[in-house]
């Protein structure tokens, strides 16, 4: 076979079909089988982009025809633009107590092998934050104020929520429905070295509202520590609007070395090598955060493609009407 | 909300009497063409008066229970089928073999619990009308192009061969299903963009591959794969009707079914 013959093949119009099936038989069976999609695609999607390639180069319909030729150089860079947003993109999850800056730590995410990591350039600020919640606990606006430095140095506030992500070095960081109650403690060690506060994260609230514990470790320590947040009130009234709010009225027990105690702000826990002290109940805020460079540049594909697919179609039938050699 | 629903039944009465009279004129050869018109817009009159006195209401449009889904389905879907009635005189008696599919539908609506809900912070957002608009276009496009092809495979029949007589070929029945067709496949594209400006705003991703998403993205690619199939292969107007009957079960199953069966966020339905 020639070399141009066997590039025209890779072109051909029956390929395409082909590569139809196949691509919407795997589509459908990653879907049935529950499987992560990502990879997988990718092989449809690179018959995609090599029929389409070749097409376009060998096909004179594409030359006679304008439209048809945009619309599939924009499907061709869409495909691009989309095995490169793989590539660099980042997705993931974080949480921060209420007055702590955010320090580039991650709870969970997944990475294109060729993330460029900026993260450890974002800071930003969790301020006090509010859920609106409706009669039978339906979650409504959240609004999330935050503080944060640009890449100059310079201090901004805002409020962030639900449509308006917090934008920092290309990260794009979204409130999320976990947020919980966070008690703030600082640990004095007995041998002088400098206090250390930092914050439990309870679980999610109201998702896990009658499991508001959790056993953590002192930093440099063994002491494990069991808390329990035992509120004795009603946050998020089932009957009437309400907002999220740390509780009022409520109990913090702490049960450590085999002793209980109940802590109430200002109290502390005598350690052998030092005091735990409760400073008092902070609620935290659970963000996901996600990085893809490419998203207006796919945006601006797509558009090409409509527009370019709308103005093929629209010459098409505005050529010849429909009912033009009808000799019924 | 008492007056909403006595709207909506009076509506579904106007599309019923539609309906009927559509069906009569093809088994008796007749042409009410004017009244079943007249009847379908008045439908459709009372309807949005009903969609707009609920929006007014509960200050949210027909896109948060499967009761509003359904009522803005039915609207929509005849909506754009009474304008290609309107426009496509040869192709009216379609109307007998589209509306049928209303009274199942329309009947659906009216079982379904009106309750009042509230829009999950998700929904506020301008990008979600403008992805549902879109959707309703798509799926009223595939509608029209249903009617055209159900007369074609009827005519496999000798019933449907004597009573659909008067309409033009199956071939020139073909070309205008698939205009609309093509319609439907531009913004079918439009409404998966849009909604992937609303998912990106909405939850930090452009694209997830949940159910509603994976399915609209099936019926994208076999909505695809029938353009692309005329084009190369040519096939007779039979085969070109059942692929048409095939993206409209899947655009129906997709908007009116995958909410069934969906737990994430983006299910359709509240």
């Amino acid at each position: 076979m020639r070399e141009g013959s066997w590039w025209a093949a890779l072109g051909s119009l029956k390929l395409t079909l082909a590569i139809f099936v196949l691509f919407t038989m795997m589509v459908a069976g990653v879907y049935l089988g529950n499987t992560a999609a990502g990879w997988i695609l990718a092989i449809p999607f690179g018959l995609f982009a090599v029929n389409l390639l070749a097409a376009v180069s060998t096909n004179p319909a594409f030359r006679r025809q304008g439209g048809l030729l945009v619309f599939h150089l924009a499907l061709l860079a869409l495909v691009v633009l989309l095995a490169v947003s793989r590539l660099t993109y980042l997705r993931g999850q974080l949480e921060i107590t209420e007055g702590e800056w955010f320090d580039g730590t991650l709870t969970g995410y997944e990475v294109g092998p060729l993330h460029p990591w900026h993260l450890d350039a974002v800071r930003f600020r969790q301020l006090p934050f509010t859920i609106e919640y409706h009669p039978g606990r339906e979650r409504g606006r959240t609004l999330s104020r935050v503080a944060w430095i640009d890449g100059e140095g310079r201090r901004h506030e805002g409020v962030i929520g639900d449509h308006h992500p917090l934008v920092i070095a290309g990260y794009r960081f979204y409130t999320t429905h976990n947020k919980g109650f966070a008690p703030l403690f600082r640990w004095q060690p007995a041998d002088g070295a400098p206090a250390q506060m930092g914050s439990v994260h309870l679980p999610s609230y109201p998702a896990h509202e009658y499991r508001q514990a959790l056993e953590w470790t002192i930093p440099g320590t063994h002491h494990r520590v069991w808390t329990l947040l035992e509120m004795d009130e009603v946050v998020l009234d089932e009957r009437r609007p309400s907002r999220f709010r740390p509780p009022r009225d409520y109990r913090l027990v702490v049960r450590v070395n085999g002793q209980r105690h109940e802590l109430r702000p200002g109290e502390t826990v005598a350690l052998p090598d030092g005091r735990l002290a409760f400073v008092g109940l902070r609620s935290w805020m659970g963000y996901s955060v996600f990085y893809d460079w490419t998203i207006p540049w796919l945006l601006a594909a797509c558009a090409v493609a409509v527009l370019a697919m709308g103005w093929h179609f629209w010459r098409k039938c505005a050529a010849r009407p429909w009912r033009a050699d009808d000799n019924d | 909300m008492e007056r909403e629903i006595q709207l909506l039944w009076l509506a579904v009465v106007l599309y019923v009497l539609a309906g009927s009279l559509a069906i009569f004129a093809v088994i008796l050869g007749k042409k009410p063409e004017r009244t079943i018109q007249g009847l379908l817009w008045s439908g459709l009159l009372v309807h949005g008066i009903a969609i707009v006195h609920r929006w007014v209401r509960l200050d949210h449009g027909p896109y948060v229970t499967m009761h509003e889904i359904l009522s803005s389905g039915v609207f929509g879907l005849l909506f754009i089928y009474a304008l290609a009635y309107w426009r496509y005189r040869p192709i009216r008696p379609t109307a007998a073999v589209v509306l049928p599919l209303m009274f199942i539908m329309a009947g659906w609506m009216v079982l379904t619990d009106p309750k009042d809900a509230y829009v999950p912070p998700t929904y506020d957002t301008t990008w979600l009308v403008i992805h549902i608009l879109f959707g309703k276009v798509f799926l009223g496009g595939v509608f029209v192009a249903l009617g055209m092809a159900g007369v074609v495979l009827l005519r496999r029949t000798r019933f449907g061969q004597a009573r659909f007589a008067g309409l033009p070929s199956d071939r020139r029945l073909d070309d205008l299903a698939y205009r609309f067709m093509m319609l439907a496949f531009v913004f079918e594209t439009l409404m998966l963009i849009a909604g992937a400006i609303w998912a990106q705003d909405a939850w930090g991703r452009y694209w997830a591959w949940d159910p509603l998403e994976t399915w609209s993205f099936i019926t994208w690619l076999v909505l695809g794969f029938a353009l692309h199939l005329r084009v190369t292969l040519r096939p007779s107007p039979v085969r070109g009707a059942w692929l048409i009957v095939t993206v409209f079960v899947l655009g129906f199953l997709t908007f009116y079914g995958v909410p069934f069966i969906s737990k994430v966020p983006h299910q359709g339905a509240v």
